[in-house]
């Protein structure tokens, strides 16, 4: 079996093992902390805006962080024998797997973080750090352009969508006076600024969650490999979509059209998810259209609204994750079972040469679709109740839904592993069943002992409602119309699936047509349009450096010339006298006038550069006369190293094109029009400071304050004390702009490389 | 091109050059001086090295490799000194010891953060001289390379 194990040695070897049990680990002290009555975590942040780093364990946080850290237990162990083989389909180095596991243990904190944040700008933060870890995960097989093109679509989906909670986050805050989620959920009351607050953090949640018209980004997304989309694409990335709205459910709540908003997005994914699904051949597409679908479900539910429809929210969304994840693991299994087969189309069959992984995908399977003996047939139960409880209208959408979902999970399961054998031998590895068939126990065990979940469900929402929820599942053997609805929807579902081949063909087309017109022509659209605009200003700003300098520098200077011009100038200029101990300094003085001069003269590159330097040098003995030591020492040193990286920058550029260059003529415009515009604008800098020059300084100067505390920073050079100290944060900006100026350089220079 | 006489100058000159800079590093709080110019005076020095030895006998003889991440770990330094003073409870760049208290001296240096800060200002102006210098000196190298 050695061989049969490429690139898993090393140290990336531990990687996996030690991923999983740090989610374990996660989930235990989870499970304790919460039999032990939650916690919170309250430590200030940045106190002048009003941030507070609050966390808090409440219902619904548990339920978040048991989804995300149990399915990543799952994945983690499943990882450990996919990614080598995934890496050495690709020809790709193990080492590789460092960043992918980093990248998910960082996704799996900030699910962590999100679930349990209690402050608006906090949970902003975790927000986007999903989403920038989502994009590198998607992106993971970067050299595949649909990969990044997939990651982008995902990364700007749910990022530009992340900034209207910032915006919601900001109304709160400018309403309530606080980023505290608690205080502002105590106080919320039905107003304008409210429901724009929750139609705005409705509109991110539903973003991030994939609901319809932003659905496109996820089956795009399933270019992602396999454990991602079993990790983010079930459980966690769009989990926190309808977090988000059981967080902050009172702010929706108390707006009817944000409610009825969400159940018309809900209702429409549910739809749309559950049609495009039943279409789809490539399975981990059609488990994506499945995921949007389901997480209609239950935006749906918390549209309807009240305490039985956010239990119903959260057991969904639990059931759902679990079983979910164990769907996309199995894709993944069976795809390289199979030597890569990944269609429908393409596999059947496969119960027989894989039993285990079988019975244990229909585990899954059967819980989303709501079969008895599952978690999911109660998170369906509840579902219809909440429906019910609403209307018949409802109630039926509901039905519709159900049967969607069975139709299309059972053309999933019996397509692949029952019907016509193809293809040649299948064998999964044990690792890549493994964790399938815990997943699928645990949705069975769901199934027998539902009162835990159900429990957890309720807690979940009654941190959502801020009030009493409960949840009271069983089976019941009775006509109640909660069973008959199943029964209804199993019915529907079977007849749906009897005749799936036959809707297959009118169901593609018409997703061709969504596909060509709809909300993903409009995403591609406006990208392209963007970058086009981009470049356009691009272009009209670097076309010709020299007008645009000019067109900043002119106005300005003509400014300058006005008010020279319109001060009074009697007495605004005056002459003091030449002491004779002032001869080094008018010597001084006269060298840099002549080296400025001199710069008119040559033609050459580098005799321009040194030439100038001797203005510089002047100036320095300028300095040095005036009697300022510290001034005169830096304007020597920067004077040498800019002469120097002038010099070199020239060594660059190559010797005949430096000396074309010089010899090429002078246009004959140029020849009156430069001197001209030197000598007007020489003329009047020389007028300003000999004006500014001859004012006596009025008051006091700052100096004589900066003179008087050096001694108090410990200081006996004032000037060093005024640039590490009294000054400190201009030079740390100043030094954050060489940095950044060197990192341009070497991007420049060596492409990015800063060795 | 260049002499037996400079290399050897150039070579001899290296040592007192990081003493200079050294010297106006650490005595910036009590005389003329600071982080920034002790920076651009050792950097000067290595830039000697290369115009003198040429890239490959400068870079054997100075160990340069980690100048560019020096950059951004100098960067981070001077960022640390200016953000530890927040946990602390005190406002943004807020040096220690505070006035009127008592310091540590040896010779002419004080042990005060505004001396790390300076400190890390020189690490990174010498980082970013050096390594821009090292950057044309690597390019202008290749291009011979390709040229011939």
């Amino acid at each position: 079996m050695a061989d049969d194990r490429p690139h898993a040695r090393g140290a990336h070897r531990v990687l996996a093992p030690a991923s999983a049990i740090l989610a374990a680990l996660l989930l235990a002290a989870t499970l304790i902390a919460w039999s032990s009555g939650g916690g919170s975590l309250d430590l200030p942040w940045a106190p002048a805006l009003g941030l507070r780093l609050h966390f808090r364990l409440d219902g619904l946080a548990v339920l978040y962080i048991l989804l995300a850290t149990g399915v990543a237990v799952a994945v983690f162990a499943y990882s450990a024998r996919y990614l080598p083989l995934h890496l050495a389909h690709g020809g790709r180095p193990a080492g590789e797997s460092v960043r992918f596991y980093a990248l998910l243990v960082l996704f799996m904190g900030a699910m962590i973080g999100l679930a349990t944040a209690q402050d608006l700008i906090l949970l902003f933060v975790f927000w986007d750090i999903t989403a920038i870890a989502s994009y590198y995960l998607i992106a993971y097989d970067r050299h595949e352009a649909e990969s990044r093109w997939a990651a982008l679509m995902a990364l700007l989906v749910t990022g530009v969508s992340a900034v209207l909670l910032l915006i919601g986050a900001l109304v709160l805050q400018a309403e309530y006076g606080t980023f505290s989620l608690p205080e502002i959920l105590e106080q919320v009351r039905p107003g304008g600024a409210v429901t724009l607050a929750g139609a705005l953090i409705a509109l991110a949640a539903i973003a991030k969650s994939a609901q319809v018209p932003f659905h496109f980004w996820l089956p795009r997304a399933m270019t992602a490999p396999t454990p991602v989309s079993a990790y983010l694409h079930s459980a966690a990335m769009v989990a926190a979509g309808v977090l988000l709205i059981g967080r902050t459910y009172p702010v929706l709540e108390s707006s009817r059209l944000v409610l009825d908003g969400l159940v018309v997005v809900g209702v429409a994914s549910m739809l749309v998810g559950g049609l495009l699904a039943l279409s789809r051949d490539e399975i981990k597409r059609l488990l994506a259209c499945s995921t949007f679908s389901q997480y209609g479900y239950v935006v749906f539910l918390y549209g309807l609204g009240g305490p039985l429809a956010a239990t119903a929210a959260g057991l969904y969304v639990l059931a759902h994750g679990i079983a979910k994840s164990a769907l996309f693991l199995t894709a993944g299994a069976v795809t390289e079972a199979t030597g890569g087969r990944n269609r429908l189309s393409d596999l059947g069959g496969l119960a027989r040469e894989l039993p285990v992984l079988a019975a244990a995908s229909g585990l899954a399977a059967a819980s989303v679709a709501a079969l008895p003996l599952t978690l999911g047939f109660f998170a369906d139960e509840l579902f219809f109740g909440a429906a019910l409880e609403r209307g018949a209208g409802y109630a039926l959408i509901a039905v519709a839904g159900a049967a969607l979902t069975f139709a299309y999970l059972g053309r999933f399961w019996i397509v692949i592993f029952l019907g016509a054998r193809q293809g040649g031998e299948a064998r999964a590895p044990r690792l890549l069943v493994v964790p399938v068939l815990a997943l699928g126990l645990a949705a069975l065990a769901g199934g027998l002992v539902p009162s835990p979940a159900a429990d957890l469900a309720a807690d979940a929402a009654s941190a959502s409602v801020l009030g009493p929820a409960e949840a009271s599942v069983a089976y019941h053997l009775d006509l109640r119309a909660e069973n008959l609805m199943a029964l209804g929807a199993w019915a529907l579902g079977s007849l749906l699936l009897a005749c799936a081949g036959g809707l297959r063909d009118p169901l593609m087309k018409v997703a061709s047509i969504g596909a060509r017109l709809g909300p993903e022509r409009i995403y591609g659209g406006s990208l392209v349009a963007l970058n086009r605009l981009s470049d356009r200003i691009h272009d009209f700003e670097v076309r010709d450096l020299r007008t645009r300098v000019a067109s900043v520098l002119m106005p300005a200077g003509l400014l300058v010339v006005i008010g020279v011009l319109a001060t009074p100038s009697a007495g605004a200029y005056t002459v003091g006298s030449i002491r004779v101990r002032d001869a080094g300094l008018v010597l001084a003085l006269l060298v840099a006038c002549a080296g400025a001069l001199a710069t008119t003269v040559p033609r050459r590159h580098l005799t321009l550069a040194l030439v100038v330097a001797t203005v510089g040098y002047g100036l320095t003995a300028v300095y040095a006369f005036i009697g300022a030591p510290d001034v005169a020492l830096v304007a020597v040193l920067v004077e040498t190293v800019l002469a120097v990286l002038l010099l070199g920058v020239f060594s660059l550029v190559p010797a005949d094109v430096l000396r074309r260059e010089a010899e090429l003529p002078t246009r004959a415009t140029r020849r009156w029009r430069d001197p001209l515009v030197g000598v007007v604008s020489g003329g009047v800098a020389f007028m300003l400071a000999w004006g500014a020059l001859s004012r006596p300084v009025r008051g006091e100067s700052i100096a004589a304050e900066h003179v008087r505390l050096a001694d108090d920073a410990h200081a006996k050079d004032v000037v060093t004390a005024i640039l590490a100290d009294f000054r400190a944060l201009d030079t740390l900006v100043e030094v954050t702009v060489i940095a950044v100026a060197f990192l341009g350089v070497s991007s420049l220079l060596r492409r990015g490389r800063l060795l | 091109m260049t002499s037996v006489l400079t290399v050897a100058a150039a070579r001899l000159l290296m040592a007192p050059i990081l003493v200079v800079a050294a010297a106006v590093l650490v005595k910036g709080y009590a005389d003329v001086g600071d982080g920034f110019s002790a920076g651009v005076i050792a950097a000067l020095g290595v830039v000697l090295q290369y115009l003198a030895l040429g890239r490959e006998e400068a870079e054997r003889l100075l160990a340069l490799r980690l100048i560019g991440p020096a950059v951004f770990v100098a960067l981070l330094g001077a960022l640390a000194v200016a953000l530890i003073p927040l946990a602390r409870g005190d406002a943004l760049l807020e040096h220690a010891p505070a006035p009127g208290a008592d310091v540590v001296e040896l010779g002419t240096i004080e042990l005060i953060t505004a001396v790390a800060f300076d400190v890390a200002i020189f690490v990174l102006v010498v980082a970013a001289v050096v390594g821009i210098v090292r950057a044309i000196a690597h390019v202008a190298e290749g291009e011979g390379e390709g040229g011939q």
